[in-house]
């Protein structure tokens, strides 16, 4: 549900940076998730030899985690054709909460210091919405006409305590394949990301004569109010959620042209997210393309929201929409129209990505065509 | 308090109550979530009496919100060690294995179904204060419609310099 006030200004995207286990850069990415061809190997940077699962989307030689956030940073900076020094920007980061996040953090300080930016403003440890929660404040932080832009960055790097500890809670598949929506799925596989994005009132990009790459039309934010870590069954909080980001941007459903769905190939999350769609969409979700591109480059957690973001927000300049890899056939229970590998798409004009959470956390970014 | 005003507040330990929280059934190998647990029940116990109402015509439009600038540091030490030993995880420590699941049991037992944040502020909270990074952000969350209450929870645990585990709990609206 939106604030009754106007807002002061709109939130666009001016820069994009990604790092993934396809590489540096958004072309590696998009061609892999255009192709539906999974970043997935056997993990050796670390031994699982006593693991039930082994595989997961790795860069096969990984900077230190506050060096790929940085570097991130630095290409979502260099596209915005920002100045140094530019003055009223914030710094929002999503990491993972452990031992090492306070060193991070404060390792990502000095680096961004030294574009001029005044720090880090604030650290999300939220899970798997932390960095979707950081988008929904920069847009408010942009929107309400407190701050003129605001960098998000966000970085998870797979190590052995989270993969050992979703190891144990039989969070990741079994068969070493992450397969959203499908009969046969049995858990999420994890993955490592680095991303950044510069959000930017239109009226401030507008001034400098900076191009905006897209716009964040609407976010939406809503809780389950159901258990520690399980999904609530039939969805709501993912569909009010949807719902608070449609109204914001005054988008009908039937208008969106594209959902990158949370999809961590979670049995019961996946079947609590389709039902939430088949709630908000109704009759439009047939025409509705949806795929989970955690699909192809895995689940980066705190960095999983903003690496889907930018892939979402490069398929508005796409005919060839990320596929929903993994795929065995139809779960009869899901009924989603998924993108598999097929023919070229209009472009959407809107495209959506849902992110859910241990706590019944759950985020919509609504995204539109510049 | 930043355009923010002030439904209830809590802190653990208090001065009547006893000093160890009471043990959270599906939570193991550290003080952290039975602290939050704690705090945020006595601030919303304060706020709507003894046992959670059904229905609340707020808590639909409630959201949570964790501050905590040092984290579960012994679970994350638990998941470390253990990964480390090569011995089997514990499933539960999976579970608790971000900041966000605690949250999900407050939401669940009092029906909380706004926006659910975790924030980890660069300095902790003094005993009884809330970090002033999570009072702005709250302001920020209530302006912009998603939430029309925010319960705001910053935890500390004692580190190895010492101190204790401290907690405190506001509900706030905007003013």
């Amino acid at each position: 549900m939106s604030s009754s006030a106007p807002p002061a200004a709109r939130p666009v995207f001016t820069g994009l940076g990604v790092l993934s286990a396809f590489g540096r850069g958004l072309a590696p990415l998009l061609a892999a998730a255009g192709q539906g061809r999974t970043g997935f190997t056997e993990v050796t940077r670390f031994d699982v030899a006593r693991r039930g699962t082994r595989r997961a989307a790795l860069l096969p030689d990984p900077p230190p985690l506050a060096d790929a956030v940085l570097g991130a940073v630095t290409d979502a900076w260099q596209q915005a054709g920002l100045p140094d020094r530019p003055g009223d920007t914030p710094v929002l980061l999503a990491l993972h909460s452990d031992l090492h996040t306070g060193a991070v953090a404060d390792a990502v300080a000095g680096g961004v210091a030294a574009l001029g930016l005044p720090g880090v403003a604030r650290v999300y440890t939220g899970a798997c919405v932390a960095a979707a929660t950081a988008v929904a404040d920069a847009a408010a932080l942009v929107a309400s006409g407190r701050h003129p832009r605001v960098l998000v960055a966000a970085g998870h790097l797979v190590e052995p305590g989270v993969f050992a500890a979703f190891d144990a809670g039989r969070a990741l598949a079994r068969d070493g394949e992450l397969r959203p929506f499908s009969t046969g799925r049995s858990g999420t596989l994890l993955g490592d990301a680095a991303a950044a994005v510069v959000v930017e009132a239109d009226t401030a990009a507008e001034r400098r004569g900076a191009l905006p790459l897209a716009r964040l039309a609407g976010w939406g934010r809503a809780g389950d109010a159901y258990h520690v870590c399980r999904p609530r069954p039939d969805g709501d909080g993912v569909a009010r959620a949807t719902r608070s980001a449609l109204a914001r941007a005054g988008v009908d459903p039937s208008e969106l042209g594209y959902l990158n769905a949370n999809g961590t190939g979670s049995p019961m999350s996946d079947l609590a997210e389709a039902r939430a769609l088949r709630e908000v969409f109704g009759d439009a979700l047939a025409e509705l393309p949806v795929s989970s591109s955690k699909s192809v480059h895995g689940h980066a957690l705190e960095a999983s929201a903003l690496l889907e973001l930018v892939v979402t927000i490069a398929a508005l300049d796409s005919e060839r929409l990320p596929v929903n890899a993994g795929w065995l056939g139809p779960d009869p229970e899901i009924g989603l129209n998924l993108v598999l590998a097929g023919p070229d798409r209009p472009r959407p004009r809107y495209a959506l990505s849902l992110n859910s959470a241990f706590g019944g956390a759950n985020t919509a970014l609504l995204v539109a065509a510049a | 308090m930043n355009g923010l005003h002030t439904l209830a507040t809590a802190t653990w330990p208090h001065p009547e109550g006893p000093g160890e929280p009471p043990a959270l059934p599906g939570f193991s190998a550290s003080t952290f979530n039975p602290l939050v647990a704690a705090v945020a029940e006595l601030c919303l116990t304060r706020h709507l009496g003894a046992e959670p109402r059904e229905p609340d015509p707020a808590a639909g439009r409630t959201g949570l919100l964790l501050a905590s600038a040092g984290g579960d540091r012994a679970t994350a030490l638990a998941i470390d060690t253990a990964a480390a030993s090569g011995r089997r995880m514990p499933a539960l420590l999976f579970f608790q294995s971000n900041p966000n699941a605690v949250l999900g049991h407050i939401a669940a037992r009092w029906g909380l179904a706004g926006p659910v944040v975790a924030i980890s502020p660069r300095e902790a909270a003094a005993p009884g204060e809330i970090p002033s990074d999570a009072l702005e952000l709250a302001a920020l969350m209530l302006a912009d419609g998603d939430a029309d209450q925010i319960l705001i929870i910053a935890a500390e645990q004692a580190d190895r310099s010492g101190g204790t585990d401290h907690g405190t709990a506001v509900l706030v609206t905007s003013a």
